[in-house]
């Protein structure tokens, strides 16, 4: 009897093993099939697309299949649609879950939206950058803003770094200068501000001399933003400080604008052969037209 | 082509929407006729930053016939229907800004940084007022086509060859923020919304250590939710759910 349990047991293994490639490839034939069917449904009208989504969402489907309805779903601007969106990203877990947060970030609408808060708020890392990427899609810059006041007030710096990120990518300037009233100012936001392309902002930091550190910070963060008053008000910084840092920051942040003619301009200025000597790295390093010049006037002993 | 009409272009100016796009469309493919355009920025810019009475008077006649010979020339000029769009002619452009912003080490999407000279709103931008609920028909045409070739590229997209998705994902990526902001700028928010979703899929499929399943499911998401955006603005369209104009 014991054998034959044995036996019986080893025998279903391998027509199961035997059987598994054909019937995942039978799924996957068939997920496809379904697939293509939910593509071909968004040329109906939403009102007929709705209900089959929904079916397919609450059948025993796979998470692709799943997945590729919420994208129908978010397509279609209806109260039901975008409560089967908050459900599924309420009650479910993992991909389809988080894809449903994106999903709701694609609808944009505001009442799904403002749902996604509680999610936030008792959701692990994926989730929350789920939500932060769907606060993003909808471009729901006071959402994201919302998010990085609160993450400051229960000091969850990786949250606020996150939230501040986002802001500096969705260019919100104005909630960017907000939040340097309410949590003051930090790394992250001056990032933020270059990534938002905030001239103003890191001009008045980079004038700055209260805290040297994040003055320095501002100075390099204004070549990204670049362009000729930003140029013009590195050299101007270089040339009014008295900080060996402060000088090497302004000459960073040319590099990094790639303002070669105003570290030129310093160059020939300059009656200091050490600080020649340093600019000449630079301007090596960025490649000027005019360096190999420079290099030939110092081999000839000019200054 | 000459400095009038860049001369035009820089100050958006006097130029019809296919003249625009044309010069935008020929700064991106070359690099000669890009860096000419750079130095005409130079000067420009730097008049606008001397003052009026820095302005040399023959520079000053020169650009004030450029905008009478504009102006005349678009008073007697009959509308001029839209080329169709070379949409190779973004490559170089887009993969060198996106090589420069991943160079700089913003590890973030959307970044909206980093464009050159005045004129950046992007060659499908058509000239409508943001309160009127108008779809231009350039733009949705523009749209259409946009979807339809990305679908191609996204199922072309070599996989195993890292370096070429690598550049293939780059111009995406950049045509790809080219197109949501024209979306933003023409009424089209949705729209706008879901090319703002594809960025973060195009983002990971460019990276480097991704499982080539990995790779494929991304893809076949991508190309699912392209083309049902694509049936979705065919059917608005035939339904006539989109209101549209023909003015651009």
């Amino acid at each position: 009897m014991k054998n034959f349990r044995k036996t019986l047991f080893i025998l279903t293994a391998i027509i199961c093993t035997a059987l598994a490639p054909q019937a995942v490839a039978q799924s996957t034939d068939e997920d496809e099939l379904k697939i293509a069917a939910l593509e071909a449904l968004m040329a109906a009208p939403p009102e007929r697309a709705l209900p089959i989504a929904a079916k397919v969402l609450a059948s025993d489907n796979s998470d692709d299949v799943k997945e590729r309805a919420l994208f129908i779903l978010s397509q279609i601007d209806s109260p039901e649609a975008h409560d089967i969106l908050i459900r599924t990203a309420q009650e479910n877990s993992g991909e389809l879950r988080e894809e449903a947060i994106r999903m709701i970030g694609i609808g944009g609408n505001s009442v799904a939206l403002s749902q996604l808060v509680g999610l936030y708020e008792n959701g692990d890392e994926e989730v929350r950058e789920a939500v932060l990427e769907a606060y993003v899609i909808a471009d729901d810059q006071e959402a994201v803003y919302v998010l990085a006041v609160e993450a400051s007030k229960s000091g969850s710096e990786e949250d606020f770094e996150s939230a501040v990120e986002m802001l500096g990518a969705m260019g919100a300037h104005e909630q960017l200068r907000r939040l340097r009233e309410s949590t003051g100012i930090s790394e992250s936001l001056i990032e933020a501000y270059a990534i938002s392309g905030d001239a103003d902002s890191l001009r008045e930091l980079a004038l700055d001399g209260s805290d040297p550190e994040l003055q320095e910070q501002a100075i390099e963060a204004l070549g990204i933003v670049g362009g000729d008053a930003v140029n013009a008000t590195l050299v101007e910084i270089y040339r009014n400080s008295d900080s060996e840092d402060i000088r090497e920051s302004a000459v960073e942040g040319m590099m990094i604008s790639g303002y070669d003619e105003g570290l030129l301009e310093i160059y020939r200025s300059s009656q200091d052969p050490v600080e020649k000597k340093e600019l000449l790295e630079y301007l090596v390093i960025m490649g000027s037209d005019d360096v190999w010049d420079i290099i030939d006037s110092a081999l000839d002993g000019g200054l | 082509m000459n400095d009038d009409k860049l001369t035009l272009y820089y100050y958006k100016d006097g130029l019809t929407q296919n003249e625009r796009l044309e010069i935008t469309n020929a700064l991106a493919a070359d690099a000669e006729f890009a860096a000419r355009y750079k130095a005409l920025c130079a000067a420009l810019s730097q008049l606008s930053d001397a003052g009026p009475e820095s302005i040399p008077t023959d520079m000053m006649h020169r650009f004030h016939d450029t905008i009478d010979r504009a102006s005349n020339r678009e008073r007697g000029s009959a509308p001029v229907k839209s080329p169709p769009m070379h949409f190779w002619s973004f490559f170089w452009g887009a993969a060198i800004s996106a090589a420069l912003a991943l160079g700089i080490g913003i590890g973030v999407w959307f970044s909206g940084a980093g464009e050159v000279g005045p004129d950046s709103g992007g060659p499908y931008v058509v000239g409508v007022t943001p309160q009127v609920d108008i779809v231009p028909v350039v733009f949705q045409r523009s749209i259409q086509n946009y979807l339809r070739e990305s679908e191609r590229d996204i199922t072309d997209l070599p996989l195993d060859a890292e370096a070429d998705r690598l550049m293939l994902i780059l111009r995406l990526i950049e045509q790809n923020r080219l197109f949501e902001k024209a979306a933003t700028q023409n009424n089209s928010p949705d729209l706008a919304r879901v090319l703002r979703a594809f960025e973060p899929i195009l983002v990971r499929l460019a990276s480097d250590d991704i499982a080539p399943e990995d790779a494929e499911a991304l893809r076949a998401q991508l190309s699912f939710e392209l083309n049902v955006m694509l049936t979705k603005l065919t059917r608005d369209t035939s339904d006539g759910r989109l209101s549209n104009s023909e003015s651009t």
